[in-house]
């Protein structure tokens, strides 16, 4: 984002950026920046919550009003992270292995039946809002079980979609089934908060059993790329855990 | 403040091994005054038109997002970040409807007819060429000032 401002910046454009890391920033010397001392994925601050996203935006575009830079100022209002983690983290000793899968019929059928019963709160919630993010992958909502299924059985398929790989594939759908169940959570029940719904979809849905499950699988997987995907936590949420996932080599980090 | 220190051993090691690429004689371009600014966001957070091209994982190059469009997309290749607030409200991310109500009030100029998304997950420097490509656009467009936004 930085180095990008650089570039923006020798073309004759003027920039202005925020960030959440601010020792990134001041090493990175940005023309102008605003730190935001938030949760990452949040850049103005709260969803739904307009007067607080134009207090970023004018604090922000204050600073195009200095005459002399490099600067860099805080916005003063804080968006509490938790233990120093800027996103949800599973626990590092929520752990499954491949002896952990059992009767992969029964395991699908369970997530299957998980997605029907919410199906109603999330089509009224994709109603409210007029838009979903469920779809990166382009599958359809009853697809994914049993393209992920494949993955447990401990085969890659092949891709149902032209130009993109299987396994690409496999992680753009992994982030719709968490959206689909997020999204209708946090329009169902009104809940924001991120930790709650990373606890919720992680440790406490089927879903997010079947995707341990599938970690697990990938671990042990002789597929490389597979195997690339959670060592370098891009699968599971493990980025901010205390600890690359046991069983792998951490040659990511 | 969160501080690399003190974040958890995983993402500190991450983050503390980034290549830094500073220039050595930073531009500073003089902004317009409030009132006149044409304003464009910048996105690192991998969105895109549903139907556009995913985002390869190390990607270098652009996606272009229409002042009007609102069915987007994700395919940040990482999962540290919240993705539920984006859920709820494109803005949070991406405050388009924010920028229209100001220069509606006349607090900026104008906002831009296009808007840019890059894969944040990859290192700037090999973005550069599409960087310069996306500024050429900008300033066809009459842009003269860019609003960075990380997810």
């Amino acid at each position: 984002m930085c180095g990008l401002a650089h570039y923006f910046e020798e073309e004759g454009l003027a920039t202005v950026l925020v960030g959440f890391v601010r020792e990134q920033i001041e090493k990175m010397v940005p023309p102008r920046a605003l730190f935001l001392d938030f949760p990452m994925g949040r850049g103005m601050g709260k969803p739904n919550d307009p007067d607080f996203q134009k207090r970023v935006i004018r604090s922000a575009f204050e600073l195009l009003d200095k005459k002399i830079g490099p600067v860099l100022k805080n916005f003063p209002e804080v968006i509490p992270v938790r233990r120093g983690r800027m996103g949800y983290a599973l626990p590092p000793e929520l752990v499954l292995t491949k002896s952990d899968v059992g009767d992969i019929a029964r395991v699908l059928s369970d997530v299957t039946n998980e997605i029907e019963e919410l199906r109603p709160a999330y089509d009224k919630a994709v109603a409210c809002r007029g838009r979903t993010t469920v779809g990166a992958s382009e599958l359809s909502i009853e697809s994914f079980v049993p393209f992920i299924g494949e993955f447990l059985s401990g085969h890659v398929p092949q891709s149902p979609r032209k130009g993109l790989p299987a396994i690409p594939l496999l992680k753009l759908v992994v982030e719709d089934l968490e959206a689909y169940y997020t999204e209708t959570r946090t329009h169902r029940d009104g809940i924001d908060d991120l930790e709650l719904m990373g606890k919720w979809f992680w440790e406490e849905t089927k879903a997010g059993h079947l995707l341990l499950l599938l970690e697990a699988v990938s671990v042990a997987s002789e597929n490389k790329i597979l195997l690339q995907i959670v060592e370098m936590s891009l699968m599971a949420p493990r980025f901010w855990s205390e600890g690359p996932l046991p069983g792998t080599s951490a040659a990511g980090w | 403040m969160t501080k690399i220190q003190e974040m958890p051993a995983v993402a500190r090691g991450f983050i503390s091994n980034l290549e830094l690429n500073v220039p050595k004689h930073p531009a500073w371009t003089l902004p317009k005054p409030a009132g006149k600014r044409r304003v464009s966001i910048v996105s690192t957070a991998a969105i895109s038109k549903r139907g556009d091209k995913p985002f390869s994982w190390l990607a270098r190059d652009h996606r272009i997002i229409n002042k009007s469009d609102r069915d987007l997309v994700m395919t940040h290749v990482a999962v540290e970040f919240d993705r539920s607030a984006w859920q709820q409200d494109l803005n949070v991310i991406f405050p388009i409807d924010r920028l229209n109500e100001m220069a509606d009030d006349g607090e900026i100029g104008s906002v831009a007819e296009e808007h840019y998304s890059f894969m944040g997950a990859a290192d700037p420097v090999t973005m550069e060429k599409s960087a310069r490509q996306v500024a050429s656009k900008m300033k066809i467009e009459g842009v003269d000032t860019v609003f960075l936004i990380p997810i």
